[in-house]
C-alpha cells in the first residue's frame, strides 16, 4: 500500500474517480427543486445527462470515492485492502471545491459521493457528513447530492446525512447472503439492509408528518410475505423489527426534506452463480418492501483476476445486464410480476428475445388485442408498444379510429406488434397465430439491442464444458479411470 | 384556377403570427394561401409558378391578438407547441402552424390529442425535437470563466433554442454573470445577478473576444478531462453507444472533447 502525503488534487481525482467507476447509479433524477435565488443550483426531476464517457454511459454527477484506503477485503473490488494500488483520500474542502467549480461550469448536475472504509464505518461517515454540511451550509450548494450510507455506521450519522443528501444508497453488492459471505467477508447482509430500512422508515415518518402517507402501500408490504421463500424471510426479519432502527433525532435547521429523491441500490451480475430468477426475486422484494426508487445491475468485470471469481474473457455479461434492466422496467412500469416472466424451471432470460416478447409468445391466448378498445395495461403487454406509445394511442383514438399506418406515426414498433394486434377488428396481414411461426418471425426480425451488446449471440463456438455441464470429475468417473487425461 | 398567394414573413414567431393574421383576414380562402419564412442565406429558392408573393411586415399588435386567441380558443398546451415549432429549423414550419391553427380553431383544445392527423402529428414531432434539443443543451453547455469572472459559452444548436435554455441557467446560477452565444445565429443571452436576462442580436457578436480565460480556468478544464477519462470502464468501451447518446455535432463546443 502506497500512501502519498502531498498528492495533487489532479492525481487524487484520477485515482478516486477511477475507483468509483463501477458504481452504476449516476442518475440525477427524482427531485424537482427551483433555485433559491441566493446560492447556486437547482434540480430537475427528470435528471440531466451532462456527457457520455467512452463506454457510452451517462455522466451526470461528479462520481468519486472520498477515499480508497479501505479496510475491507471484498474479493471483487479493486480497492480491497489486500490489493497493491495507489491510495488517496480527499479532504472535505477539496471535494467542495471540485463540486462547486465543476457545477458552475455546467460540467455536472451534482455530487455522487461514495467511499471506501477509512479506519472505521463511523469515521468514514463523519467525513462524508462533514463534506455535505460544508457544501450545503458554507457554499450554499443547492444542486443534487447522492451519498452512500456506510453499512455498520451509527444510525444517528446516517439520519443526519439524510437531511443533506437528495438520494442515498446502500449497495446490496450481491444478490444473496451466501454470495456476500463468500466474496465480501467483512460485510453482512443484515448490516446492509438495516440502513436501507432505517432511511425508508424515516422518509415514511416525514411523509406521514406532512400528511402524504401512502396507506395502501404499507398494507401491501405487510401482505407480501405469503410464499415463505428465503429472500422474503430474510427481508421479513428486518421489516418486522419495529423499533431501534431509527433514531428520530431532531431535524437540523434546513429547508429540506429527508432524502427527497429516495434510495437506490446495486447488485453485481455474473460474479456469482445466482440465476436471473433469483436476482429478479430480490429486486422485486426490494421494490415492494423497501420502497426503493431503483435497483441497478452491474455486469461483473474481473478487475482483480481473483481465482474465486469467474473470468470475464468474453467481456462483461452486457446482454444479461440488459435483459435484467428490461425486466426491471416491466416490473416497475408495465404491471408485470416476476413470476410472469421467469420461474424455478425456467430461471434465465431468453438471449434471443426480450422478456416481453418471450412472455407474449407463451400467452398467445391473450392476443390479438384490439388497439381501438383495449385498456392501458392490456396495450402495455403488447410487444413493440411502450408506455409512451400507449399514452399516445389512448389520446389519439379519442378523435379518430386508428389504423396501422397511424400506429407507426405514434411510435409503435410494428415489426414486433403486428403479430399481436388488430386495428378495427383486422390484422395487418393474414397471420397464423402459432407460437413457432411467430417466434421464427420475431427472431428473424432481429431485436434492436443497444449498440455494442450481443452482436455475437447467434454464432458461438460450442463449449463442451460450459454448454453441457461437464466437469473434469464427472468425466474422470465416466471413463472409469481408464487413464483419460484431460 | 385562382392564383396562389404566398405570404413571406420574418423567421420568428412574431413574423409567422403576423402573416397568419393577415392571410386569415384577407379572406382569400385557406386553400389558396401559403406562408413561408424568409431566408436570407437562400437555403431554398423554389419559387412557385402562378403565385403572388406578398412580403409581410411584422406588426406586434396583430401578434398579441393571435397569441391571445390561441390561448383562449384552443389551449395553453397548443400555444406552447406552436411556440416550440416556431423556433425549429424546419423550412415548412410557418405553413404548418397555419394549418394547425385552422384545425385548432375548429376543434378546440382537443386538437393536440388528434395525433393520427398528419398536421398535428408533424407539429408534435417538431415540438418534441425542439424540446429534446433544449434538454440536451441543458447538459451539454460548458461555461468557461473569463478574467473578469464572467462565465461564457458558445453553442451551435440546430433549432433556435437560446430563449428556452437561458431560464434554466438563470435559475441555477442566480449569482453569476454569464453569456451564452448562439454561434450560428448571431444572438447572445446575457445574465446579470438580480436583473432580468436579455437576448441581443447583432452582427458584432464574435466568439473570439472571449478567449481571455481566468488563471484557474485551464486547471479546472484539465481536472474535468481527467475525470472524464478515468470514469470510463475500459472493459466496456462502446464508442457507438457514446455516439448515439452524444452526437458528434455537440462535441465541438464541449470542453472534454477539445
Amino acid at each position: 500500500m502506497v500512501i502519498q502525503e502531498n498528492m495533487s488534487i489532479q492525481r487524487k481525482l484520477e485515482i478516486l474517480s477511477d475507483a468509483a467507476k463501477f458504481d452504476v447509479a449516476c442518475t440525477s433524477s427524482g427531485v424537482d427543486r427551483k433555485g433559491n435565488g441566493s446560492g447556486m443550483g437547482n434540480s430537475l426531476a427528470c435528471g440531466i445527462c451532462h456527457t457520455f464517457s467512452a463506454d457510452g454511459r451517462c455522466i451526470s454527477l461528479l462520481k468519486i470515492l472520498f477515499t480508497n484506503e479501505c479496510i475491507f477485503d471484498c474479493k471483487y473490488c479493486i480497492n480491497r485492502s489486500s490489493n497493491d494500488v495507489v491510495r488517496a483520500t480527499f479532504t472535505p474542502e477539496e471535494v467542495c471545491e471540485l463540486t462547486m467549480e465543476f457545477y458552475r461550469r455546467n460540467y455536472i448536475e451534482g455530487l455522487f459521493l461514495s467511499s471506501g472504509i477509512l479506519i472505521s464505518p463511523n469515521h468514514t461517515m463523519e467525513l462524508l457528513l462533514r463534506t455535505l454540511v460544508l457544501l450545503r451550509e458554507v457554499h450554499h450548494f443547492n444542486g443534487y447530492i447522492h451519498c452512500k450510507a456506510i453499512p455498520g455506521s451509527d444510525p444517528a450519522l446516517i439520519e443526519m446525512l439524510g437531511w443533506y443528501a437528495d438520494r442515498m444508497s446502500v449497495n446490496l453488492e450481491l444478490p444473496t447472503a451466501e454470495s456476500l459471505k463468500e466474496l465480501a467477508p467483512h460485510k453482512n447482509r443484515k448490516n446492509i439492509l438495516k440502513p436501507i430500512r432505517q432511511i425508508q422508515l424515516r422518509r415514511e415518518h416525514e411523509y406521514g408528518f406532512l400528511g402524504l402517507e401512502d396507506q395502501q402501500r404499507i398494507r401491501k408490504q405487510l401482505t407480501a410475505f405469503d410464499d415463505g421463500t428465503d429472500t422474503n424471510n430474510e427481508f421479513y426479519e428486518i421489516i418486522k423489527q419495529q423499533t431501534g432502527l431509527t433514531t428520530y433525532t431532531p431535524k437540523p435547521k434546513l429547508n429540506r426534506h429527508f432524502v427527497p429523491a429516495g434510495q437506490s441500490t446495486q447488485m453485481i451480475i455474473g460474479a456469482t452463480k445466482e440465476t436471473d430468477y433469483q436476482i429478479m426475486r430480490v429486486s422485486e422484494a426490494l421494490y415492494h418492501n423497501f420502497n426503493l426508487k431503483r435497483v441497478f445491475y452491474s455486469a461483473f468485470v474481473n478487475v482483480n483476476q481473483d481465482s474465486r471469481l469467474p473470468a470475464t474473457e468474453g467481456g462483461p455479461p452486457l446482454l444479461r445486464e440488459h435483459r435484467l434492466y428490461q425486466a426491471d422496467w416491466l416490473i416497475r412500469f408495465y404491471g408485470f410480476q416476476i413470476k410472469d416472466l421467469l420461474s424455478e424451471k425456467n430461471p434465465n432470460f431468453n438471449v434471443l428475445l426480450d422478456p416481453k416478447c418471450d412472455w407474449a409468445l407463451r400467452h398467445l391466448e391473450m392476443f390479438p388485442v384490439e388497439v381501438n378498445k383495449a385498456d392501458y395495461y392490456t396495450l402495455l403487454k403488447v410487444p413493440g408498444i411502450g408506455t409512451n406509445s400507449v399514452k399516445r394511442i389512448i389520446m389519439a383514438r379519442k378523435n379518430a379510429t386508428l389504423d396501422f399506418k397511424d400506429l407507426k406515426k405514434l411510435g409503435v414498433v410494428l415489426k414486433r406488434a403486428v403479430y399481436f394486434i388488430t386495428c378495427n377488428g383486422k390484422m395487418m396481414y393474414p397471420i397464423n397465430i402459432n407460437e413457432d411461426f411467430i417466434t421464427r418471425q420475431l427472431i428473424a426480425g432481429k431485436e434492436r439491442l443497444p449498440a455494442g451488446i450481443g452482436q455475437d449471440i447467434t454464432y458461438r463456438q460450442l463449449s463442451l464444458f460450459n454448454d453441457f455441464n461437464l466437469t473434469t470429475e464427472s468425466l474422470a468417473s465416466n471413463s472409469h479411470g481408464k487413464g483419460c487425461v484431460i | 384556377m385562382m392564383q396562389k398567394r404566398i405570404y413571406v414573413c420574418e423567421n420568428s414567431i412574431d413574423g409567422i403570427f403576423t402573416a397568419i393574421y393577415k392571410a386569415w383576414a384577407l379572406g382569400y380562402g385557406h386553400a389558396n394561401n401559403k406562408i413561408e419564412v424568409f431566408c436570407e442565406q437562400g437555403e431554398y429558392s423554389n419559387m412557385e409558378l402562378f403565385s403572388e408573393y406578398i412580403p409581410i411586415e411584422t406588426d406586434y399588435s396583430l401578434v398579441v391578438k393571435v397569441a391571445r386567441s390561441i390561448q383562449s380558443k384552443i389551449s395553453e398546451e397548443a400555444y406552447q407547441m406552436v411556440c416550440n415549432v416556431a423556433l425549429s429549423n424546419d423550412s415548412g414550419k410557418a405553413d404548418l402552424i397555419y394549418r394547425f391553427l385552422i384545425l385548432g380553431f375548429s376543434m378546440g383544445a382537443k386538437v393536440v390529442q388528434h395525433l393520427s392527423n398528419e398536421i398535428v402529428n408533424r407539429m408534435f414531432q417538431l415540438s418534441r425535437r425542439v424540446n429534446n434539443e433544449v434538454h440536451h443543451m441543458l447538459g451539454f453547455i460548458r461555461f468557461a470563466e473569463q478574467e473578469s469572472g464572467v462565465l461564457t459559452c458558445v453553442i451551435h444548436p440546430q433549432n433556435n433554442i437560446l430563449s428556452l435554455v437561458v431560464p434554466h441557467f438563470a435559475d441555477r446560477l442566480p449569482q453569476e454573470r454569464f453569456i451564452i452565444i448562439d454561434g450560428s445565429r448571431n444572438t447572445a443571452a446575457l445574465h446579470v445577478p438580480g436583473k432580468q436576462w436579455i437576448i441581443i442580436e447583432s452582427e458584432n457578436i464574435s466568439e473570439n473576444v472571449m478567449k481571455q480565460f481566468s488563471g484557474k480556468e485551464s486547471e479546472y478544464q484539465d481536472l474535468w478531462k481527467t475525470f472524464f477519462d478515468s470514469i470510463a470502464i475500459k472493459e466496456r468501451a462502446n464508442y457507438k453507444l457514446q455516439r448515439n447518446n452524444l452526437p458528434l455535432r455537440f462535441r465541438k463546443d464541449m470542453t472534454e472533447f477539445q
